[in-house]
């Protein structure tokens, strides 16, 4: 068939296809997810997700278990969002105590009820560094945070957390407000940091404490002298507020920001469920025509084979499997056709046994066609729109499928997939512990993923359906 | 002689999303008791549908049209509801042997309990009567009583086809119209059950539509004849005005009879019509056949000949029929 | 094409084809008896090279069985099938092919017999794949015109890019005629190639059959069960009955002075379009169906249905066919009687 051929066969199909309101949208969201995958690096918080997901260092700076940010717009308090400073302001200064320094200085305009969990500082340092850390406070109190003091660095990473590193600081500066009794029920070990220092003075500071908003300075104070021959010098610095929700979707208790794990799981997803429908079926689809052209012991045979897998139970093989054999992605799609194309075999093997008997089938033969050019020729493109249907219609079991396999840990754990959150979040015992947004957002793109292809198949299959009379 | 069924401007249009397909556009003929009258023609002409509609059957997304009347034994019914027309008159005045019906009897049911279920809808009876009944009915056809027991696969075609013309039979319908009733059967199985339909009709003083393709089997059997093209009447009369010496008047009826061939006697050319039958959504302007007439004139282009009668019963729908 | 009267293209000789059905494992058991059907009983005629040969017989009878035995799409269970003066009843994949392209069908439904998928095109181009018929696209695509035209199909070039559905009953036939006409063959065997298209357009085909036929030097074998089409269209007929022939002649012969009873039945029941015949109640010596193939009757197969049958015709050999002079045959023992 020409070019021209596909062409009109092809807007015959859309012009019907327009008129399936459900397969529209089905088309629809598949080509959102198309476009999402594609641009994937515009859509991720994170862009190094894939890969670092099981890097702890990545996503130290996040919360764990930290709702998404949009919840805050439905509680009366609001807490703070994760949120990272780019670019200080640098100037030159004068220092009370140390004299001309030069100043790194990230403005935080502070709004929430409640305060981040941490304030952590990233720097690149070459060469020796000595640095003064504060914050100043709209109040006009200026909290020390503490000294930094490096050496011998070479483009290393600097990291200055106020949780971990400014305990003792903290504590002095709530020992200037703070009640006594408070004062005396806690000690620099159990207080934190930033309670502290995001909220007002006054004598609650430690207990139930009212939030001071405004603006905050944070500053680094570096002697100028040190970075006059540059030799010595601090890069790339940034500042990291650890929000109490963060994101779009919230993080999991290993602070991975959930929303980036679901972007990069959506090619996986596609990946999986396409690839395993489409060989699995084409596998099924030729299998049923051989087995009902052929007729006779072949067909019997054939059957036979197909019951033995149609029987296997697939769960327990499966992890025996992966006892033995490393899971990979490779192992899981493979295991995934092998079990799935049984599918359509038993209603293809019924089409095509009608089809045989057609007169035109006959005719062939009678003009000398040969076995497998009436196989290919005359068999197999009736039976390709129903394949297409059943391709579209496979998907969704086939993500479901690979999700539960990650579930109960046999997937590859060197891809982010839909069903490894989903993994994940029960070994945390998530819905135990009330963090939904571990769970719902995966299970439901799992559910629309498979409403889409639900979708494209239906309508696929009422067009051509009709199309499968021969006459 | 008394008229049976009086159809007048029947329209039957299909109506799809292409636009409607005129299947029947402005039928009238007139039945008579105790005569078969014959619809003749080729596919698409109207003929099973006009049987069809006189049922008040018409299959979706058919729909008689407003202004047609089906007059059976004097009453109209267009008018009744659909419950009046399933308990009065379908099978009780007006009973159909559909085409192929023979093959439409259920395989997993006996005989003597498909043809029960039919009368059951109809008539009360107990079910000895009923029995009674049906083994009279089978005898008129020429079966014995054991087949009330049989399961139609273990039938053949000639005795499934009695039995449905025994179905039709049984409440007593003033009026049968027969749609290709042997057409599926051998030549000889056919002459037989036409001999049946013959006696039967005598013995029973019956009315008869017999519609078919074969313009052979309409000699045989029809006492008028009504030659159909696309959806209206080209010509209407007796035996022997359509097959006799003289000839038909349409010139349709004129090459379908030249088309046909004969058997004792030698034909040396057989004639045809070039062309196909008119699409029904936009038929052709003027007379339907026109682009296909061997003696079309420009009249006939423009202008719809109107169904006049030529003498006698004997009607004609051509310009050149026209004095 | 004159004919010569002893130039066979097809010679069949006593060939039968019995069809034996599965039992199932419990009917094996409970000892329940085969019955074989025997569609073609015995059968024995010639076709002579340039002629039409009508195969006349009502449902039952094994003309469609004859039609597939001749086409190889079934083989016979005995007797022989001789083409061309070779025999080929039994033939390798080779050969087979070879005598495909020498002997093509046309079907009875025009619709069904051509897949609707593809365009006229392709249904034309298709033989001459399958035949590796060599010439590249455009050479292909000559004789695809070329075949068109014969079956006076124009303009072809918009034909070609049709699909089935896009044409008449009568086009379609001419269509399934050009692919038979494509490879050249010698012979082409017409499985009731007209009896599903309208009145109006058969005689239309039938000549473009009969042209073709003459054009081409071809030789029909005309299937059907329909005499009066036979009579007009062939040269000779054989009349054939549960799988036997019982009169064989030229069609004239054979239809004006008939001698087996199941042919004068025949010819008796046809319908005629003429007047006066409304009131008639037809004489149908003959009673009953036709016997089921798995049940023949002994003896003169036709006994059981026949007017004038007598003892001997059920008890005696079945009878072989008779020559009466002209080449009109006929299978009834006591013809002279009647």
């Amino acid at each position: 068939m020409s070019l021209k051929d596909v062409t009109y066969r092809f807007k015959e199909f859309w012009g019907d296809f327009k008129r399936e309101k459900s397969g529209l949208i089905g088309l629809g969201i598949l080509l959102l997810c198309i476009v999402v995958v594609i641009f994937e690096p515009l859509f991720l918080p994170y862009k190094d997700v894939n890969g670092n997901w099981r890097n702890i260092t990545y996503w130290q700076d996040n919360s764990p278990s930290a709702p998404p940010a949009w919840v805050n717009l439905f509680t009366k308090l609001k807490s703070a969002t994760t949120r990272q400073l780019d670019n200080p302001e640098i100037t030159d200064e004068e220092d009370p105590e140390y004299g001309p320094v030069k100043t790194y200085s990230f403005t935080y305009n502070y709004k929430y009820d409640l305060p981040p969990l941490d304030v952590i500082m990233h720097a690149k340092g070459t060469g020796m560094i000595v640095a003064l850390l504060e914050i100043e406070r709209p109040d006009g109190n200026i909290v020390k945070l503490g000294q930094l003091y490096e050496e011998n660095m070479e483009d290393s990473q600097i990291r200055y957390a106020v949780e971990t590193d400014a305990k003792a600081m903290a504590f002095e500066f709530a020992q200037q407000y703070a009640s006594y009794e408070s004062i005396a029920n806690s000690d620099s070990q159990s207080v934190k940091p930033t309670n502290v220092i995001f909220s007002q003075a006054a004598a609650d500071m430690l207990e139930k404490r009212q939030s001071l908003k405004g603006e905050y300075v944070y500053r680094i104070k570096v002697p100028a002298f040190l970075l006059e021959d540059g030799s010595n010098h601090l890069d790339d610095l940034n500042l990291v507020l650890t929000g109490r929700v963060s994101g779009i979707m919230g993080t999991d208790t290993a602070k991975r920001d959930l929303f980036s794990g679901i972007i990069a799981g959506l090619k996986w997803a596609l990946f999986i469920g396409l690839i395993t429908s489409v060989i699995s079926v084409l596998i099924g689809v030729m299998y049923g025509i051989i087995s009902a052209y052929f007729g006779g012991f072949t067909d019997t045979a054939m059957s036979f084979v197909f019951e033995l897998f149609v029987s296997i139970p697939v769960l327990p093989v499966l992890i025996v499997l992966s006892a033995i054999f490393k899971p990979s992605i490779w192992i899981i799609i493979s295991s995934l056709i092998v079990f799935s194309w049984v599918g359509p075999v038993k209603t293809v093997r019924s089409m095509a046994l009608q089809i045989k008997e057609e007169t035109y089938v006959e005719a062939a033969k009678a003009l000398g066609a040969g076995k497998w050019r009436i196989i290919f020729k005359h068999m197999a493109p009736l039976l390709l729109p129903y394949s297409f249907a059943n391709m579209a219609l496979s998907v969704p079991s086939t993500i479901v499928f690979e999700a539960s396999l990650s579930l109960l840990g046999l997937g590859d754990p060197t891809i982010i997939t839909w069903g490894q959150i989903l993994h994940d979040a029960q070994g945390a015992g998530a819905a135990l512990n009330g963090l939904w947004w571990w769970i719902v957002p995966p299970g439901l793109f799992i559910a629309v993923m498979g409403m889409t292809f639900a979708f494209l198949g239906f309508a696929m299959d009422k067009i051509l359906h009709p199309k499968l009379r021969t006459r | 002689m008394d008229k049976i069924l009086e159809v007048k401007n029947l329209r039957l249009y299909y109506h799809t999303n292409k636009g409607a397909v005129k299947a029947l556009d402005d039928v009238s003929f007139d039945l008579y008791k105790g005569e078969t009258l014959g619809l003749v023609g080729e596919s698409g002409c109207g003929k099973t549908t006009t049987g069809v509609a006189l049922l008040r059957m018409p299959s979706p997304p058919g729909r008689i049209e407003e202004g047609s009347k089906i007059i059976v034994d004097g009453r109209d019914i267009m008018p009744l509801s659909d419950k009046q027309i399933r308990k009065d008159v379908r099978w009780e005045e007006v009973a159909m042997v559909f085409q192929g019906a023979m093959n439409c009897l259920t395989p997993v049911y006996t005989i003597g309990r498909q043809m029960m279920e039919t009368l059951h809808e109809h008539r009360d009876m107990d079910k000895k009567q009923a029995e009674e009944l049906i083994k009279e009915y089978l005898g008129l056809v020429g079966l014995p009583p054991e087949v009330m027991g049989r399961y139609p696969h273990e039938l053949s075609g000639g005795m499934k086809q009695r039995i449905v013309i025994a179905t039709a039979l049984f409440l007593k319908p003033k009026l049968v119209i027969l749609d290709e009733p042997t057409t599926a059967l051998d030549v000889i199985v056919q002459a037989q059950i036409i001999n049946l339909l013959k006696k039967l009709k005598k013995t029973f003083d019956l009315s008869f539509i017999f519609i078919t393709h074969d313009l052979s089997l309409e000699a045989e059997v029809s006492d008028r004849i009504c030659v159909m093209y696309a959806g209206k009447i080209a010509e209407l009369g007796t035996n022997d005005q359509i097959y006799g010496k003289q000839g038909p008047m349409h010139p349709y009826t004129e090459k379908l009879l030249a088309a046909t061939p004969l058997l004792k006697k030698k034909v040396d050319t057989l004639s045809f019509i070039p062309g196909a039958p008119p699409d029904l959504i936009d038929p052709p302007k003027g007379c339907r056949f026109h682009p296909r007439c061997h003696k079309v004139m420009d009249k006939c282009k423009l202008e719809e000949p109107p169904l006049i009668e030529i003498e006698s019963g004997h009607m004609v729908a051509c310009w050149r029929c026209v004095k | 094409m004159s004919v010569n009267e002893n130039d066979y293209i097809l010679q069949v000789e006593n060939l039968k084809k019995h069809f034996v059905p599965h039992l199932t494992l419990a009917q094996s058991i409970s000892g329940k008896v085969k019955k074989v059907v025997k569609a073609v009983d015995g059968l024995t005629f010639g076709i002579r090279r340039g002629e039409i040969f009508g195969l006349i017989g009502e449902s039952g009878s094994g003309k469609t069985t004859t039609g597939k035995l001749i086409m190889k799409l079934i083989d016979p269970t005995s007797g022989k099938l001789i083409f061309n003066g070779d025999d080929v009843t039994v033939t390798n994949k080779e050969r087979t092919q070879a005598y495909r392209r020498q002997v093509q069908m046309i079907f009875q439904d025009p619709y069904a017999s051509m897949n609707p998928r593809f365009k006229i095109r392709d249904v034309l181009e298709e033989p001459l794949i399958i035949h590796k018929v060599p010439g590249d696209h455009v050479k292909h695509e000559q004789m695809v015109i070329k075949a068109l035209t014969d079956v006076k199909l124009n303009p072809p070039v918009e034909f070609m890019g049709r699909y089935p559905h896009m044409l008449s009953g009568g086009q379609r036939q001419r269509v399934a005629t050009a692919r038979t006409l494509i490879l050249n063959p010698m012979m082409l065997v017409a499985d009731e190639p007209v009896s599903m298209i309208d009145l109006s357009t058969r005689a239309e085909i039938l000549h473009m059959m009969k042209d073709v036929q003459r054009d081409m030097g071809l030789t029909y074998l005309y299937i059907t069960h329909d005499l009066s089409t036979a009579r007009y269209f062939t040269d000779r007929i054989a009349v054939m009955y549960l799988g036997r022939i019982v009169e064989m002649g030229r069609a004239d012969d054979v239809i004006d002075n008939p001698i087996h009873p199941y042919t004068k039945a025949l010819i008796e029941a046809v319908p005629e379009p003429e007047t006066g015949r409304v009131n008639i109640i037809k004489e149908l010596p003959i009673s009953g169906e036709i016997p089921s193939p798995a049940n023949i009757p002994s003896g003169c197969r036709f006994h059981t249905r026949c007017p004038y049958a007598k003892p001997e015709c059920s008890s005696e050999a079945e009878p072989e066919l008779m020559d009466v002079g002209n080449g009109h045959l006929h299978a009834c023992r006591r013809y002279k009687e009647i």
